[in-house]
């Protein structure tokens, strides 16, 4: 038997929370300037070809805009799904081995995208 | 895990139909039934009522229906004029209190009343709100201060009595809360929106001396982050509140607290 006081407080305030929310708000300012500015490049860079369109990555300016773009869109997508699997999955072992998964799998998105920028960044030329 | 099922023996089935009277005027309504004296899942009863023997009210219509069809009928009402807040249920598909929501406002073939969805039913449209009460004591609506009281009273400018406004006048019906959907997940986490706008009504007060403790309690992913803007609770709210407004000044003042 618990009283409804001690299931409301539960384990207590998690003194957390402030702080996801400025960075997902952050991340989407970020992105209001980066996206427009992806979704035009995509297009430049499509109208080039293959060989254009390396070139174009090529560009400091542009492999560093790419970047940034990548980690502000990725670290969002991160806080994003947390939030729907703290809505969504109740029992918490599950809950953390899913918070534990999306963390990994924006590493791991973030590692392939990024080096793959860098990749073509440096090698431009070579 | 979310349930997009309901438990095993809660899903409503076909009730009663109670005889149709003669008149020009008669409306149909379903009304749930539950009785855990009885058992079984919940019914649908479906009642006729004359219209021109009945008051313009839902709250009217059911109070008929005890008196004249059904006494069985379980329903919870006080004030009967929007102040007690107790007759709140889910009529025609959105919460409301019965006693100011009138049966002309809503459209279709017939109406339906329903207990406020997601909380435990405790008979007919009687929900258990005990984990809303407590989620309302959680906030400790109450003026707390450490300076010692002053000798004739507590003042305030007229300025900051008017940011009470539009927060004060909650009468805690629950409608809200039981509309929200993060709420429905997460009912047991979140304090809801009715708690929200109460703790806001007090982070506010220009009296009130506990807003950094009040923060402190407030500051979790669950508790108060679950909301999502969703917007229902200001949707339904019977006294024209902004649960949601309030929520969200909530979030300034803890962002405010770190940047
Ligand atoms: S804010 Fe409105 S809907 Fe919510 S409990 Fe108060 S009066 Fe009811
Ligand atoms: S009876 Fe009091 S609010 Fe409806």
């Amino acid at each position: 038997m618990t009283t409804s006081a001690k299931s409301v407080r539960g384990l207590g305030s998690a003194g957390a929370g402030t702080q996801h929310h400025i960075r997902q708000r952050v991340t989407a300012v970020a992105l209001l300037f980066l996206v427009p500015w992806f979704l035009y490049s995509i297009i430049v860079a499509c109208k080039a070809g293959y060989e254009g369109a390396l070139t174009w990555v090529a560009q400091p300016v542009n492999a560093i805009l790419l970047i940034l773009t990548l980690s502000a869109a990725l670290y969002h997508m991160r806080l994003g799904i947390q939030v729907v699997i703290e809505d969504y999955i109740a029992k918490s072992g599950t809950r953390q081995a899913l918070l534990i998964l999306n963390t990994f799998a924006v590493i791991a998105l973030a590692a392939a995208t990024i080096l793959s920028v860098l990749k073509i960044w440096f090698t431009a030329g070579a | 895990m979310v349930q997009l099922t309901l438990p095993k023996g809660s899903a409503p089935k076909k009730g009663k139909t109670w005889p149709k009277p003669e008149g020009k005027k008669v409306k149909k309504f379903k009304v749930y039934r539950y009785s855990p004296e009885e058992g079984g899942n919940p019914r649908w009863d479906t009642y006729f009522v004359d219209m021109d023997q009945c008051g313009p009210m839902i709250l009217d219509v059911l109070i008929y229906i005890k008196n004249n069809i059904d006494s069985t009928l379980a329903f919870r009402r006080s004030c009967r004029e929007g102040v007690c807040g107790s007759c709140a249920m889910n009529i025609g598909g959105q919460n409301t209190i019965a006693c100011t929501r009138g049966w002309e406002e809503i459209a279709g073939p017939h109406i339906t009343i329903a207990p406020l969805p997601h909380q435990p039913v405790v008979k007919d449209l009687i929900p258990d709100l005990t984990n809303f009460y407590a989620q309302h004591a959680y906030v400790q609506p109450f003026l707390k201060t450490d300076t010692p009281e002053p000798e004739k009273e507590w003042t305030q400018t007229e300025e900051e009595r008017e940011l009470l406004d539009g927060l004060y006048e909650c009468i805690l019906c629950a409608s809200c809360s039981t509309s929200c959907p993060s709420y429905w997940w997460n009912g047991d986490k979140y304090l809801g929106p009715a708690a929200l706008l109460q703790a806001y009504r007090w982070l506010i007060d220009s009296r009130d001396e506990a807003t950094g403790e009040r923060l402190d309690d407030l500051e979790d992913p669950f508790k108060l982050y679950r909301c999502h803007t969703i917007m229902n609770c200001a949707q339904v709210c019977p006294k024209g509140l902004n649960p949601a407004k309030a929520i969200a000044k909530i979030k300034h003042m803890m962002v405010e607290r770190v940047a």
